[in-house]
Parts: structure tokens; C-alpha cells; sequence
């Protein structure tokens, strides 16, 4: 299994603090990667740093090595732009721009040049298919995205993702902010987009990274403290500080 | 002890109650009187009509039948009818009170309608409806004057046979071209300062680095100009544009464009920060959606930032607009005090605000118009407020 991501003795620092202590850890491709542990254990930072988001964050220092690719994406003629197109992201709040879902989605490939119609219809339209929200709103493309549902307004995100065809998904507690039917269609999304895209989730719901990932990553005080496929971390963890977290111990 | 805090509390709640009163009575009262003295003379013909009278002087060689013309069944019952002539007479006064005469109503087939000019036989002229009626003298010499009444003209007029001379104007007092050099100094000054002010406060809020000494001084700038008083930004416009303009163009002094240039001046920090508030209540969830899809900052700014913060801006734009509206000191340098019917934009003229200082300024003060102006200028702030509200009611962002 070729790994599309290897991040190599990553520190992050967010002025005097370490947010991530020298991580070593390979995504593997097309396969889901949970990362979880406590609030401000790092794992959003990491997550982050992977389409180099934290850029727009004042007085960070990196160092280390993320490659995608095998290309350093931190070098300093990297193209982010480029960059961001590969590799998509979901907030944790579902954020439709304040248009029509049709444009939500075309925004995008918009951006890259694609003026097209056709073409925008074609890729909107197979975004909504592939995110499992064509049926609900085909008949309404032409409306604001506010007027959807929470879980609905998420999954236009995800559309508005898969749109850019990137390689890679990341996705930052996307469902935290949904019920429990919601999150139940976003999880049931999540296994069937990962036949064609990598995924990198964070998530506080640990019967969710059970669920749906292949593999986990478990973090604690910006230390990656133990990685593997989930079913043996949730059924024989090496570390006790995973066991002592994942049984509800602390956290 | 409890009574007598209790008595100061009574005193202190009576005396509050009391000053705002006082207040709402003083301002009631100064809305009450400009409309009392101004509503007489608000009409379709203010906002339309020339501020010079112009008089006419025509002969008319008579009658073409006896008593052919039917008296209208809506004249009001003040109006004396001529069913020899065709015209109806009403007695009026003007903003001084003198007496003349108005033509209310005028067949179009009287022959009052359509007669030669005295000074140019080729060229007719006529009466019309709202045309005061000044001087006439018939072929059997005899008078009317305006100032004897509408019931005498009639009687004369019915004795007459032809016209060897009519005097008569129509009424001036209008407000169109103060209205028309309003409406350019509005669209002028936005086209001046909106890209200017909207640039600058994106290059404020999305690019420049908030921990720079230069940003945080151009933005006390902005804060600073916002507090300047007006007759300043008028002092300055006239040191810099007139100049500047009657270096490029043939105008002599202050005209529209030097009022707009100026106006544009002391609008701008108003834009800035009005553009500016609407782009800091975007939320950053947008713009991190916007680059995490590979957009980048130009893209974001336009098409995502700057789009949502539309209502935000049109709101800096009404209050713009109020301003310019309102503003006198300013455009008493740098547009001019002349009361205008022609508009040239390198001409000197008044806005609304500056027109009522002109007919105040003069010998005879016309107070009558100057409340019907400052009721129309009323009128347009409070549909201007309105607007703000509305959109800034809408402006209260969408977003879970």
C-alpha cells in the first residue's frame, strides 16, 4: 500500500508552545486515517498542516519534512495553491458560501479557469452524486446553500471537495456539529468515497474512528503516541496511555 | 432613611421624564413650523420648474366665435371662466404675499394659447395652466393689472375684442437645477470615492499586516478625517481642485466638478470604514473555505469576501449619500452659491442644502421655499435612513 503522505520529525510551534513534538507518520493511500486524542492533544494542528492552512496563522514555526508525492510541500518554491487543489478539506462547522448550491460547488473549478457551462454542470453534477446529495437538492441547484439542513450543508462541502478532484480528503471533526441521523449519512459517505480518495480524519468520537477508519493515530499532548490499523488499537493497544484513553479513562 | 430615598428616586424619575420631554417638544415644534411654512409651496412644479421667471410678452388679433368655449366641470370654485376666451382666472399670492394672477385652466383651442411673439412675430407663444398672469392691454385700451383680481380680468376680458398686449411669466421658484447639481455630485463623488475607499479598506482588512506602523496609522488617519468639519475638507477643495480643474478646463472658480473632487475628500473615510466594518464581520470560516479549495487571496477577496459584505457597503454608500445631501459648508467654496436653471458641470451652482443658504442670503429671504427645500431634503435622508435599516437588518450574517 503506497502511502500518499509522510510527514518525517515534524515540530510545530505556535509562538513559544510545541503543538506537535517530532511526528513520524505515513498516510496510506485510499484507506481512511482516524486521528484522535484530547482537546488540544495536536491532532487539528497536524491535520492543518497537511494543506498548509496554518500558513494563514501568525507567528508559527515548522520544521521537519511533510512530502506529497514524495515532493517536501514546505519548500519554499512549493506551489500551495497547487497544493490545496490536491488536497481538499471539510471544516468542522459547515461553511456553504452565501450562494446558490450550484456555485457552492462550481466555485472551485471556477477559481482554476474552468468557465465552461457544461462542463461546471458536469463536475457539479457528479460532485453532488459522489457526496450522496444530487437526489435532495437536484431540483434546487439554483438556491442559496443556506437553505439546507446542517447535515445537508456538510455534505455540499464535501461536494464542493470532491469537485477539485483532489487525491486527498481531510476532514476536521465533521460531524460534531450534526445529530445523530446526520453524522450517520456523512459516516456512511466517508466508506464509500474512500474507494477513490484518501481520507484524514479528526475526530472526538472514538466509536466513530472505529467505525469508519482503517487506521488510527492516537495523539496526547502534541506527542504521537501510538499508530496503527484501528481494529488493533481498539482491540490490543501497545501503549496504556491509548487503552486508558479509548476505555473513557481520561480525556 | 427608606422615605427619603424614596422621595429622591420620585424627584430624580420626574426630572429625567421632564428633560426628555422638553426635548421631544423642542424637536416636534422645529418639525411642525419648517412644515407649516413649507408644505404650501411643495408641489410637482418645485421640483420640476425653473428658478427664474420667465416672462413672455405676445399680442393676439381676437376672438375667433362668440362664447364657443364651455367652462371644465372640475374647476374649482374660486376659478372665474371666460367662455369667450377659453381661460380660467384664480386670484393667488406669492411668497411675499402679493397678489397675481394664475391661469388655472386654458382651452387649447383659445386663442390665448398660441399667439405671436412681440418681440418675434415668427416665433408663438402661449398661455398655459400654472402661468401667472401679468399685464394685458386690449385693442380698446383698456388695462388689467394683476393686482386688481381674477374677477376683473374676466369682466375685461369678456368686453374685449383683441389683445394689443399681454404680459405674462411663468412662475419661478424651482428647484430642478439645484436638484439635477445634487443628483451629479452624488453620482461624481461615488464614482470618485467608492473605488478609492472600498480598495483602500480592502487592502486595510484581507492584505496589509494589522501589526505594521504605517497600517495602524492610516487607519487613525481615517478615523481622524471622519471627525474633520466640513468647511476644512471646503477650504481644502478650493486651495487644490479649483485650481486643478481651471488648469484643465476653461471653468473660472468653484463648479460641480471641484464639488465632487471635494465631496469625494470627505466621504472617503465614511466609505472606508463602513467597507471595512462589513469585511470584518465576514466570517474567517469563508475565506479558510475559499483558499483550503485552492482559491487564491485575489479570488477569495472578490468573489467570496467582498460579495458577502455587499449590503455592508451599500450601507456606507446611503450614508454617503446623506452626507452629500446634507453638506453646505463645503460646496459654498467649492461648488458656488449661484442659483442655476442651465447645468454645466463646470459651472458654478448649488446643491439642495446650499440652495437654502441662497434664497436666505438675499434681500428678500424666501423662507416659504427654503422650509419646502429642507422638507424635501428631510424626506430624502429619512428614505435614506430607511435603507440603511433595511439592509442592515438583512446584513445580520446567515450563517449556524
Amino acid at each position: 500500500m503506497p502511502n500518499v503522505i509522510e510527514i518525517k520529525n515534524l515540530t510545530f510551534k505556535y509562538k513559544d508552545k510545541i503543538a506537535l513534538h517530532n511526528i513520524d507518520i505515513a498516510f496510506p493511500a485510499r484507506q481512511v486515517t482516524a486521528l484522535i486524542g484530547p482537546s488540544g492533544c495536536g491532532k487539528s494542528t497536524l491535520l492543518r498542516c497537511l494543506n498548509r492552512m496554518n500558513d494563514l496563522i501568525e507567528q508559527t514555526a515548522i520544521s521537519g519534512e511533510i512530502t506529497y508525492e514524495g515532493k517536501d510541500i514546505y519548500d519554499r518554491y512549493y506551489d500551495v495553491i497547487e497544493l490545496r487543489t490536491k488536497i481538499g478539506m471539510v471544516f468542522q462547522k459547515p461553511n456553504p458560501f452565501p450562494m446558490s448550491i450550484f456555485d457552492n460547488v462550481a466555485y472551485g473549478p471556477r477559481c482554476q479557469g474552468v468557465k465552461e457551462k457544461k462542463k461546471l454542470q458536469e463536475i457539479v453534477k457528479k460532485a453532488l452524486l459522489d457526496a450522496a446529495l444530487y437526489e435532495e437538492v437536484k431540483d434546487r441547484l439554483k438556491e442559496s446553500a443556506m437553505s439546507l439542513s446542517g447535515g445537508q450543508q456538510q455534505r455540499l462541502c464535501i461536494a464542493r471537495a470532491i469537485a477539485m478532484n483532489p487525491q486527498v480528503i481531510l476532514m476536521d471533526e465533521p460531524t460534531s456539529a450534526l445529530d445523530p441521523i446526520a453524522t450517520a449519512k456523512i459516516e456512511e459517505l466517508i466508506s464509500d468515497l474512500k474507494t477513490s480518495y484518501t481520507i484524514i480524519i479528526v475526530t472526538h468520537n472514538m466509536q466513530q474512528a472505529a467505525r469508519i477508519s482503517d487506521f488510527t493515530a492516537f495523539f496526547l499532548m502534541g506527542n504521537l503516541v501510538e499508530y496503527g490499523e484501528t481494529d488493533q488499537i481498539f482491540s490490543k493497544p501497545l501503549q496504556p496511555k491509548t487503552e486508558e484513553y479509548i476505555t473513557g479513562r481520561f480525556g | 432613611m427608606k422615605t427619603n430615598r424614596h422621595r429622591l428616586d420620585k424627584i430624580y424619575l420626574s426630572l429625567i421624564s421632564f428633560i426628555s420631554l422638553f426635548g421631544v417638544v423642542i424637536l416636534v415644534l422645529v418639525f411642525a413650523y419648517i412644515f407649516n411654512k413649507g408644505t404650501r409651496l411643495l408641489s410637482w412644479n418645485l421640483i420640476v420648474g425653473d428658478y427664474y421667471p420667465e416672462v413672455y410678452n405676445a399680442r393676439s388679433d381676437g376672438v375667433i366665435g362668440e362664447n364657443m368655449f364651455v367652462r371644465p366641470e372640475n374647476l374649482s370654485e374660486n376659478a372665474w371662466f371666460s367662455a369667450k376666451w377659453g381661460i380660467a382666472l384664480e386670484d393667488n399670492a406669492d411668497f411675499e404675499g402679493k397678489n397675481y394672477i394664475k391661469v388655472v385652466y386654458i382651452d387649447k383651442n383659445s386663442p390665448l394659447a398660441n399667439m405671436p411673439d412681440k418681440n418675434d412675430t415668427n416665433h408663438m407663444v402661449g398661455l398655459k395652466k400654472g402661468h401667472s398672469l401679468d399685464k394685458v392691454i386690449f385693442t380698446n385700451n383698456v388695462i388689467v393689472l394683476s393686482r386688481e383680481g381674477a374677477q376683473n380680468a374676466i369682466l375685461l376680458f369678456d368686453e374685449a375684442e383683441g389683445i394689443a398686449d399681454i404680459i405674462f411669466s411663468k412662475p419661478g421658484n424651482g428647484i430642478r437645477g439645484s436638484l439635477i447639481t445634487t443628483g451629479y455630485l452624488i453620482l461624481f463623488t461615488l464614482i470618485i470615492a467608492l473605488p478609492l475607499g472600498i480598495f483602500t479598506a480592502i487592502y486595510l482588512n484581507e492584505f496589509a499586516n494589522p501589526g505594521r506602523w504605517y497600517v495602524k496609522w492610516l487607519r487613525r488617519l481615517v478615523e481622524t478625517l471622519t471627525g474633520v468639519p466640513s468647511i476644512i475638507y471646503g477650504l481644502f477643495g478650493a486651495a487644490l481642485f479649483i485650481p486643478f480643474i481651471s488648469s484643465i478646463t476653461s471653468s473660472e472658480g468653484g463648479n460641480i466638478l471641484t464639488g465632487a473632487l471635494t465631496l469625494s475628500v470627505m466621504v472617503l473615510p465614511i466609505v472606508i470604514s463602513a467597507t471595512e466594518d462589513a469585511l470584518k464581520a465576514i466570517p474567517d470560516d469563508f475565506r479558510h473555505a475559499s483558499l483550503a479549495l485552492g482559491a487564491n487571496r485575489s479570488q477569495t477577496t472578490f468573489k467570496i469576501v467582498l460579495r458577502a459584505a455587499i449590503p455592508g457597503i451599500l450601507s456606507g454608500v446611503l450614508l454617503s449619500i446623506g452626507r452629500i445631501i446634507g453638506e453646505s459648508a463645503a460646496l459654498i467654496y467649492a461648488v458656488g452659491t449661484a442659483i442655476k436653471d442651465k447645468i454645466i458641470l463646470t459651472e458654478k451652482s448649488t446643491s439642495l442644502s446650499v440652495f437654502i443658504w441662497s434664497v436666505m442670503s438675499g434681500e428678500n429671504p424666501n423662507f416659504e421655499l427654503a422650509a419646502s427645500v429642507a422638507i424635501i431634503i428631510m424626506i430624502f435622508v429619512l428614505l435614506l435612513n430607511l435603507g440603511i435599516k433595511i439592509i442592515s437588518s438583512k446584513f445580520i450574517f446567515k450563517h449556524n
